[in-house]
């Protein structure tokens, strides 16, 4: 018997043009948890769906234990002993977290579905790995992080023996991070051989036995984490060294261009969501936001935003900001798919929002003047597009979020909200990304970012204020440690 | 060939199943095809075709305009009656002067229209009742108000029929053919649909609407006022569906008769054109032109070779069916690239 657990042996997989995977091996060994990184569009995504089951390799072959396997469905995979844990839970919230675990594979006695035995598994599985879970409990009312053990939960109720985990900390909190990790040794220490497609290094550096990194649909690195740096494993990804941002540190003493005094807002149904939150953003400075996920982020940027009124409480150069989206405040919201873009419309049109009435002329809107907008911001920002006409929808993440950038940041606003400006985007994308938010600090906007990545925040961050259930609760200075962060972001008071 | 596939695929998929009832039920297809044809355009049949292509267009737009901003304008009937019953009220009740005695009647009618449809989006933006149902709801009530209408304050006395008088003659629609039924509202539908395919894809309104119907957050996010636009996107269907009312009374017999207007079932011919177009304005009005060719082709068909024109039917309900699955299919794939 092999000592692999699985293996995919010179596996390509072509895309029209695009060749996504050229000729990849990849070994994965019981009881290691096996890290998988590369840019957005480096081929983790479908090799990890060929071994799945849900692309068939164009050549290549998947060993299992050393015997090859042929997957056509996740059907086959789940009978071959392969898990996954998508990005997107696919859970049934209406359901309790048992029959979610169950299903497909019920405990029956007859044709009835034998609860009792349901709990019991799940009781023992999750006693078994370490993996605290109420079986009773709806998912619908779980967190996020432990909707994530569920789903886990689930894959080893199928007895998966080789379980892959794509980009799981996405959706997470900092201390929920550092909780799957652990659970991750515990269910590798069981045997289970574990496979966990991230891009972000400390992560693989943290959480990973070895690492192997892609570029351009090849293997450009094998390491071991034990004896490898975060700038070796960069240098794989994107075949160069980047360059560290170095923010500057200077509070300026002009005089607020964003006010917030004073802010109290409710939701539809009377909760409070903030309460008397006063804070400003100087020209010039770069303000931290952070906070565990729905402590006031969404209402405080909406306010400030426009996108909700908040009457005369947020103040932009001292005149109130206008509702229903003001253009002196550039934003780039956190869910580029629901908020930032129309994925289906094309690049030229998505780029073209908030300044279509600026390039209007008495006959309308002129195409040309369109696609010629498009085609500088195209150029100046590096966002690389076959063409403007595209749906952005065929852009990487990447892309897609220097898309979002060009547009906002191309209008010169005074003030910059940016939400989680570098999720899901690469480290190359990242560094750009915050390139381009120090720069445009350099010439004198304020810039809010909000992030729940602390390492974003301490690099980029003159200031980092950090919300509470709806309440500022402490301000530190760029330099702040991240254990001091977490600790405020959690309600102790620093 | 890239840009109609899908459609052109239904089309042809649906013919070719067609062939295959006929030749079930024994009917000769070299028979049935060429009486189709001739049904729809020899022998003066033409001007039927053109006549019933008039407010098809229109009912088209009536449902495609709400749609491109994400609206289903699924009240058709209720806005073309409402329009129909108001543009007839205008020319028996009010005396005007030629020329006028047309534009009042119309400008009325399409205002009526445009009112009923524009019901639902108060609806749908603080009551949360999606357009597709609401617009389908208020219909009934307006068919319905119009019918009572034609039966009783407005009814031609004495004859017992369900209709209105006949017009004054200043109200008749200029007719651009000997028989009449071709009027200057073939002009003024064509431009009509020349001006909203021009306002869909370079204008500020058309860029907004479309935004608005490909994602609202987004368009919202980006400062568009998008329950403002999705209401003028309903009430301009339904203005476009009430003069279409007040073309079909304003032309031969001249007169409102109750359930002419919605019987021949303009409103769904054209919902299925515009999902027959599959989202791209430029073909509704050539799936609009092959639904039409198929109905009055039909009928021809039925008179001249004794085929049932639910055949017709068939395919055009097939054309549907074939254009649904294709547009799964697509997604789909769509999905797992």
């Amino acid at each position: 018997m092999s000592e692999f657990a699985a293996e995919l042996v010179g596996v390509s997989k072509r895309f029209g043009p695009v060749l996504a995977n050229d000729g990849i091996d990849l070994a994965v060994a019981r009881g290691e948890v096996h890290a998988v990184v590369g840019e957005n569009g480096a081929g983790k995504s479908t090799l990890m769906s060929i071994l799945y089951g849900l692309h068939r390799p164009d050549a290549g072959h998947i060993l299992r234990s050393g015997t090859q396997i042929r997957l056509r469905s996740p059907a086959d995979a789940i009978r071959h002993g392969l898990g996954m844990v998508h990005q997107r839970f696919r859970l049934f919230p209406g359901l309790t977290v048992a029959d979610n675990i169950v299903i497909g594979a019920e405990p029956v006695t007859g044709a009835r579905l034998d609860r009792a035995a349901a709990h019991r598994s799940v009781t023992d599985l999750s006693d078994r790995y370490g993996l605290r879970v109420d079986p009773a409990a709806l998912v619908g009312t779980l967190p996020v992080g432990v909707r994530q053990r569920v789903e886990i939960l689930r894959a080893l109720y199928r007895h998966a023996e080789v379980l892959i985990l794509d980009e799981p900390t996405a959706v997470l909190t900092p201390g929920e991070a550092d909780r799957l990790f652990e659970v991750l040794r515990t269910v590798a220490a069981g045997g289970v051989a574990i496979l966990l497609v991230t891009h972000k290094l400390t992560e693989v550096l943290a959480a990973g036995d070895r690492v192997t990194v892609l570029r351009q649909g090849r293997v450009t690195g094998r390491f071991t984490t034990a004896d490898t740096t975060a700038d070796d494993l960069v240098h794989a990804m994107v075949g160069r060294s980047l360059p560290t941002p170095v923010p500057r540190r200077a509070t300026p003493d002009a005089a607020p261009a964003l006010d917030v005094r004073d802010l109290t807002v409710r939701d539809a149904d009377g909760v409070t969501r903030l309460s008397s939150v006063s804070f400003s953003v100087r020209p010039g400075e770069i303000v931290g936001l952070a906070g565990v996920a729905g402590s006031g982020q969404r209402e405080l940027i909406d306010t400030i935003t426009g996108l909700r009124d908040g009457g005369d409480r947020v103040l932009l150069d001292g005149t109130p900001i206008h509702p229903g989206r003001d253009p002196r405040v550039a934003y780039v919201p956190e869910d580029r798919h629901a908020r930032g873009t129309a994925p289906q419309m094309s690049l030229a049109e998505n780029l073209l929002m908030g300044e279509q009435r600026t390039l209007a002329t008495r006959s309308g809107l002129p195409r040309a003047a369109v696609r010629e907008r498009a085609r500088d911001l195209v150029a100046r920002f590096s966002i690389s597009a076959a063409s403007v006409d595209v749906p952005i929808s065929a852009l990487s993440g990447g892309n897609a979020q220097k898309a979002v950038l060009a547009r906002e940041l191309s209008r010169g606003s005074r003030v910059i909200v940016a939400e989680e400006p570098t999720q899901g985007v690469d480290v190359a994308v990242r560094s750009r990304v915050h390139a381009l938010l120090i720069e445009a600090r350099d010439q004198g906007a304020a810039v809010l970012v909000q992030s729940s990545e602390l390492a974003e925040l301490r690099e980029l961050a003159d200031r980092v204020l950090v919300l509470f259930e709806g309440r500022l609760v402490a301000e530190f200075g760029g330099d702040a440690t991240e254990a001091q962060l977490g600790q405020a972001m959690t309600g102790v008071s620093a | 060939m890239k840009v109609l596939s899908p459609s052109v695929v239904a089309v042809a998929g649906a013919l070719a199943l067609t062939t295959l009832v006929m030749l079930a039920v024994g009917v000769d297809p070299a028979l049935a095809y060429p009486a189709l044809v001739r049904g729809a355009v020899a022998d003066g049949n033409l001007e039927y075709t053109i006549a019933a292509f008039v407010p098809t267009l229109g009912m088209a737009l009536a449902f495609a305009l709400p749609l491109r901003a994400g609206e289903f304008n699924l009240g058709g009937d209720g806005q073309l009656a409402a329009g129909g019953i108001t543009a007839a009220a205008f020319a028996l009740l009010v005396p005007l002067p030629p020329v006028l005695a047309v534009v009042v009647p119309l400008a009325a009618g399409t205002l009526a229209g445009g009112l009923v449809a524009a019901l639902a989006a108060p609806l749908s933006t603080r009551l949360r009742i999606p357009a597709i149902v609401s617009t389908l709801l208020i219909s009934a009530p307006a068919v319905s108000l119009a019918s009572y209408l034609a039966r009783f304050p407005l009814a031609e006395q004495g004859t017992g029929i369900a209709q209105t008088p006949r017009l004054p003659e200043h109200a008749h629609l200029p007719a651009l053919t000997e028989a009449g039924y071709v009027t200057i509202g073939l002009p003024l539908i064509v431009l009509l649909t020349g001006l909203w395919l021009y306002a869909d894809s370079r204008t500020v309104l058309g860029y907004e609407i479309r935004a608005t119907g490909q994602n609202r957050e987004f368009a919202w996010y980006g400062g568009v006022r998008v329950n403002r636009v999705a209401a003028y996107a309903l009430a301009g269907g339904g203005g476009v569906a009430g003069l279409v009312g007040g073309l079909i009374v304003l032309g031969p017999p001249y007169r409102f008769v109750d359930g002419a207007l919605t019987a021949p079932g303009y409103t769904f011919t054209a919902v299925a054109a515009v999902l027959l177009a599959s989202a791209r304005p430029v073909v509704v009005p050539v799936a609009v032109a092959l639904l039409t060719f198929l109905q009055v082709g039909g009928q021809g068909m039925e008179r001249e070779a004794g085929v049932p024109s639910q055949l017709t039917q068939i395919v055009q309900g097939l054309i549907i069916v074939i254009v649904a699955v294709l547009a799964t299919v697509r997604a789909r794939r769509g999905a797992r690239a």
